[in-house]
């Protein structure tokens, strides 16, 4: 069996919660989150750009934190004037594209995963959606994009020029279940959690004033070690379709997030032991078993 | 002769337990009823529980009484189903066919595979440390020539063992066993087979069949048979399933025909949701109608294959509205799907020029077809300079 690229991370690496369960209590100075983070994990996902436009300031600190890490990629979530509000303009696109190219044109080594363009759940399946979307993968040509969306209608659909997101999140209304998709020479699978409950609390919220908390209870779910083995086993079955494989966890309260990932890199590596800081193991102690020393 | 394989994980539940929660290990476990209701059983017990005289299907409060320092759990029945799964998945790499038991029970049929496999013993030692190590699950294998003696092999391999009876062995290897070893007798006919000084398997085969037939009919026969080394050689085919439905009964008989569409909404939106899980469409959509006095209509309409919640909803409630033609509250309403048909082909999204040619002139063709060659011409002809 072919075995491709796998890059597993987790969607953003800047939580306050993940202290004690993954980052550790005591930091010194000079401790750098990017850079503990990609001591373990060979990918993140940039969220930050969906809210603002990044400074390249910052860009270039996190390429400087990553240094030390061979093969660490970002994948860059495309800014919301695009998505969601779908009204840009020269200016935004130009400042998505500098961006993208400082990680591009890295002289180390490309530090760029791709483009991650997440719709809504109502960014259902019809003809202006396909032509909306074809202007934007059109506009960023030269990089690898991967394209979220959420809704059922989608299904089914694939294309040769972007890879789909493969999503499991709560099955609840039409949303898409799990079904891992590939689409030029790559899979992108985005782990959202399953927790139902809050899930559709939200949905029922969308739009109104909420705490941080509350707008990301959706998230906060800890997959069970089956649930793992199932996912693991479905993303093995892409195995000879592909060249590289990114696997994100986005349920990243409390640090469930990490917790999934580590056991993922354990099952997608044939239950390999797993090297992990000592934190995440004090936190989540099922990771005990497959801890290297 | 046939090969087959009956492999049984030990202890199922309790193993997935201590996979949720590795501080189980070496621990008496018992998943069941919990023993401060005093009602219900056994449902899987670790073999150090057994150690107290605890089996399956013991009551709970018998259970609490030999051993109190156990740990009773009520367990985590998705998680034992998911891993069954991955069990199911992993043995179907291997096994040409396999009929699953039960969530902790599998029959293989080997027949034929040696000149791939080689021995089955040394194979079926293979298959139990990859499920180990994969999925740390312990299993016990049994293999014999019909699928009552593999069972029975499992069962005596158990824990963590491996069983494998020859051919023409069957009825040396059953003979000393005792009679409830046999898949099938319970209490009561073990109890019947005492009476009659029927302690093992031997005794029983070395009965003549006329008497197992006057003595304990039809069930008689076939221990009679197993304990002589028979069984059923082939698997079960896997049954697929045929039809997804979803019923609603109400408390109390509903009159408002509003609420009884918003019922059919919600149970046509199950019944989607677990179709595409399945990755599949349906044709047929139907409508079940019980009104208060149990006269009950059934309604079925054939469309295009689907899968979306909005065609199937306006089907059923056409059918449901015409179904419904009388002024009697109503005691169920259910939507059923069948005729099914896997997904199709995933779709090029970004159509390149060539295809939407091609499908053009595919269209064109079936109305030439229908309509005559004239009937439609491309537009444009390119003008002579």
């Amino acid at each position: 069996m072919n075995k491709p690229k796998l890059y597993i991370g987790t969607a953003g690496w800047s939580y306050k919660d993940w202290i004690g369960s993954f980052y550790p209590f005591k930091q010194s100075k000079e401790f750098n989150w990017l850079e503990f983070y990609s001591r373990y994990f060979n990918a993140v996902e940039v969220n930050s750009s969906y809210y603002a436009y990044l400074s390249p300031r910052v860009a270039e600190s996190w390429l400087r934190q990553v240094e030390e890490a061979d093969d660490f990629l970002f994948t860059v979530k495309l800014h919301q004037d695009f998505t969601h509000k779908r009204k840009y303009g020269k200016e935004q696109i130009e400042a998505v594209k500098y961006i993208l190219d400082l990680l591009k044109k890295e002289e180390r080594e490309e530090r760029l995963g791709g483009l991650l363009m997440q719709f809504p759940y109502s960014f259902g399946f019809n003809d202006g959606a396909v032509d909306y979307l074809r202007r934007l993968i059109e506009t960023f040509g030269e990089y690898d994009k991967f394209v979220e969306v959420r809704h059922k209608s989608w299904k089914g659909k694939k294309a040769k020029t972007v890879t789909f997101c493969s999503i499991d999140q709560p099955e609840i209304g039409e949303s898409i279940g799990f079904e891992p998709v590939t689409g030029n020479g790559a899979a992108y699978i985005r782990l959202h959690g399953r927790n139902t409950e809050a899930w559709k609390k939200s949905l029922n919220n969308f739009g109104k004033k909420q705490t941080y908390e509350e707008q990301n209870a959706r998230y906060q779910y800890l997959y069970s070690p089956g649930e793992i083995i199932e996912i693991a086993d479905k993303i093995k079955e892409l195995y000879d379709e592909v060249k590289k494989i990114f696997v994100i966890a986005n349920n990243h309260p409390r640090g469930d997030a990490v917790a999934n990932a580590f056991e993922l890199m354990h099952y997608l590596s044939d239950r390999k032991k797993i090297r992990m800081p000592e934190t995440i193991v004090s936190a989540y102690t099922q990771l005990n078993e497959f801890l290297t020393n | 002769m046939r090969k087959i394989i009956h492999l049984d994980l030990d202890s199922f539940f309790v193993s997935v337990e201590r996979i949720l929660d590795p501080s189980l290990r070496g621990k008496p476990v018992i998943v069941g009823a919990n023993p401060a209701y005093g009602r219900g059983v056994v449902a899987a017990c670790s073999y150090e529980a057994r150690e107290y005289g605890l089996h399956s299907a013991m009551p709970i409060n018998r259970a609490y009484r030999l051993c109190p320092h156990g740990v009773y759990l009520h367990g985590h029945h998705d998680e034992y189903a998911r891993f069954s799964k991955a069990v199911e998945r992993l043995l179907k790499k291997y096994a040409p066919q396999m009929e699953q038991a039960s969530i902790d029970e599998f029959y293989m049929d080997f027949t034929g595979t040696e000149r791939i496999y080689g021995s089955l013993f040394l194979f079926a030692k293979k298959l139990q440390s990859e499920i180990e190590e994969k999925l740390s699950l312990p299993c016990s294998i049994g293999i014999g020539g019909n699928k009552t003696i593999a069972k029975i092999c499992s069962e005596y391999a158990k824990p963590e063992g491996i069983t494998c009876v020859y051919p023409g062995m069957e009825k040396d290897f059953l003979a000393p066993l005792p009679v409830e070893t046999v898949p099938g007798v319970g209490k009561v006919m073990q109890r019947a087979l005492k009476d009659k000084g029927f302690r093992t398997i031997g005794d029983i085969a070395n009965a003549p069949e006329e008497y197992f037939g006057a003595a304990f009919g039809k069930h008689g026969l076939a221990l009679w048979r197993k304990a002589n080394g028979e069984g059923k050689e082939y698997l079960n085919p896997p049954h697929k399933r045929k039809s997804i439905s979803k019923e609603k009964t109400y408390g109390k008989d509903v009159s408002n025909r509003k609420e009884i569409e918003e019922t059919l909404f919600k149970l046509t939106g199950k019944v989607c949701q677990t179709l595409r899980n399945k990755n599949r469409v349906a044709s047929t959509i139907g409508v079940k109608l019980r009104y208060s006095d149990f006269v009950t209509l059934t309604r079925e309409k054939t469309i295009k294959p689907t899968d979306d919640d909005k065609t199937v909803f306006e089907t059923a409630l056409e059918l449901f509205r015409k179904a419904d033609t009388r002024r009697v509250s109503v005691r169920l309403i259910g939507v059923r799907l069948t005729n099914f048909d896997d997904f199709a082909e995933q779709e090029e999204l970004f159509e390149t020029e060539e295809t939407i040619r091609k499908k053009m002139f595919r269209a064109i063709n079936k109305i030439r077809d229908k309509f005559g060659y004239s009937a439609i011409n491309l537009g444009g002809f390119p003008k002579r300079n």
